[in-house]
């Protein structure tokens, strides 16, 4: 164990309870080396891109107002925030019914559920992205379906389309969705349900008046995490989308791979960075962030 | 109803499961489903071309090394900040979850401009370094949740028995602590296995692990050896999801 020696180190004066004191220098002996690390190799870079936003190629605040006066840019900045609204409210309706009934159960109906959500959870993104991929191709099975039919016309194009890109970054979000609601529910009392039966609420008020109030943190946790994450997403709408309906991280792909705009690609990250931050920060005020991931 | 509803929705997430596994056995040379007819020629390529073979191997190297890095970084400070009251706790907390707040497709950005600056895109060195730091914020929550729930009174008593500190260490501490240290660790190597955004920008041709090479595959060429690859790591994620839920089941295994 390489990280062995520090923790007895701690342990020699950490066993004894005045040991919990401010200021004993073996706490800095085992937090010390970790927090440079992370700042020499975490903070530092992102410092980076926030000084290269505004020196590539000279010292100015150009680039950010490029980012908010050209409308390929808005677009760009709208088209994401739309996005992510859409694929965390499609998270929210198919989640909700899932965690649900894998709070409230405990037959092998709970199992089973959580047992996909498992998997489909640890499936990489790769994996995911490139079913979808054969799944909306041109020569996949809703095309084959849709000319079996025989509609008549030619098959609508799927690929390629904010429509795949929607589709699946849901697909992939959707597990971090339900276990946040998951982790919720599974703490709601069923005897609340009960009591609330027995005091001659129908199943549907019940539900209504106390299961769903009480799971609301568990909706905003898992609302947040989606939204969050879908606005830096990078791998799927890059696959599965289109370059017309752009997202913030295909734009700094753009920007990188094919115009090698550096001082640009930093500004735009720095404003996505921003957004992820203020929402974070405003969930934190009034939750704590610690519960987020708890 | 509800039960239903929830059915069609495992369902939906199930679909790529279920369609990656007999794209695996295709005799067609692009995306096709159902396919055509089946053979083992992909399985055959996969295990037989170093253009795969590579980053596969690149995956593992890079993975064990970000989380031997991780629990580097993770397990003294999980220590110190569990263990202690001092000034800047908060402060400490922000920095040990920084990685997990800032999007990554920013992290990949910064690492890019970081590395080429230090010369190490493109090397197993420098994917490792992003790796592991990236993995700090879960590893951290996996193994300070561990030692808060750990009962200090394990070691007061292996103390007034006479145990010296580092033994007390090695014999009390440690074996009660390790289930969580390996779950932690896992979830490392796991979050640097499935990583595909930072690796793209900083990887390069010399340290090309497997999601960038599905990446790059997907983009450039279609090659559906990445069939297999998928149905390979479905495989195992399949394993280790029934693994662990078979273990659950047994409560002398509940960890």
């Amino acid at each position: 164990m390489a990280g062995g020696l520090s923790p007895a180190a701690a342990l020699a004066t950490g066993v004894s309870p005045r040991a919990a004191r401010r200021g004993s220098p073996a706490v800095w002996l085992l937090l010390g080396p970790p927090s440079l690390v992370l700042t020499l190799l975490f903070m530092l870079p992102i410092g980076l891109v926030l000084v290269t936003s505004v020196t590539d190629p000279r010292l100015s605040l150009a680039h950010y107002q490029r980012i908010f006066t050209v409308p390929l840019y808005t677009h760009v900045m709208l088209n994401t925030f739309v996005t992510s609204l859409i694929v965390t409210a499609l998270c929210l309706v198919l989640g909700y019914p899932v965690a649900c009934v894998m709070a409230r159960r405990s037959d092998w109906v709970s199992t089973l559920l959580l047992t996909i959500v498992a998997m489909s959870f640890w499936t990489g993104f790769l994996v995911r992205t490139y079913a979808w991929l054969v799944i909306l191709g041109s020569k996949g099975p809703v095309v084959a379906m849709y000319q079996a039919l025989g509609v008549g016309g030619p098959a609508p194009r799927l690929l390629f389309t904010s429509f795949a890109s929607t589709l699946g970054m849901t697909h992939i979000l959707l597990p971090y969705m339900i276990f946040a609601l998951f982790a919720v529910m599974k703490k709601i009392e069923p005897d609340h349900l009960k009591a609330a039966a027995s005091l001659g609420a129908r199943p549907r008020a019940a539900f209504t008046e106390v299961f769903l109030p009480l799971s609301l943190p568990g909706v905003v946790n898992g609302s947040l995490l989606v939204f969050v994450t879908c606005l830096g997403f990078f791998v799927t709408p890059i696959l599965l989308g289109t370059p017309r309906d752009m997202m913030i991280s295909q734009l700094i792909n753009q920007q990188i791979e094919e115009l090698l705009a550096w001082g640009f690609a930093s500004a735009v990250a720095v404003i996505l960075l921003l957004a992820t931050g203020v929402i974070l920060a405003v969930y934190n005020r009034f939750a704590g962030l610690d519960r987020l991931w708890g | 109803m509800g039960v239903i509803l929830a059915l069609l929705v495992a369902t939906f997430l199930l679909l790529p499961i279920v369609i990656v596994i007999p794209m695996s056995f295709s005799t067609a040379i692009s995306f096709e489903f159902p396919p055509p007819g089946y053979s083992l020629r992909y399985y055959a390529k996969f295990f037989t071309s170093e253009e795969w073979l590579e980053p596969a191997l690149n995956s593992f190297v890079i993975a064990l090394g970000a989380s031997a890095l991780t629990m580097l970084l993770v397990v003294p400070a999980a220590f110190g900040y569990v263990r202690y009251r001092f000034r800047g706790k908060a402060l400490v907390n922000l920095l040990m979850m920084a990685p997990l707040v800032v999007p990554h497709v920013v992290s990949a950005l910064a690492y890019y401009g970081f590395l080429a600056r230090a010369r190490l895109t493109g090397t197993h060195l420098g994917v490792i370094v992003a790796h592991g730091v990236l993995a700090v914020p879960v590893a951290f929550l996996v193994i300070s949740a561990t030692l808060k729930g750990f009962d200090r009174n394990l070691e007061r008593a292996a103390m007034s028995a006479g145990a010296g500190p580092l033994r007390t260490f090695f014999h009390v501490t440690l074996p009660v602590l390790r289930p969580g240290m390996l779950v932690g660790a896992l979830f490392a190597f796991l979050s640097s296995f499935n990583e595909a955004v930072v690796v793209i920008f900083i990887g390069g041709r010399g340290a090309s692990t497997l999601p960038k090479k599905m990446y790059e595959s997907i983009r450039l060429e279609s090659d559906p050896v990445i069939a297999v690859v998928s149905t390979l790591l479905v495989s195992a994620v399949v394993l280790g999801v029934l693994a662990s839920a078979f273990l659950r089941r047994r409560p002398a295994n509940a960890a």
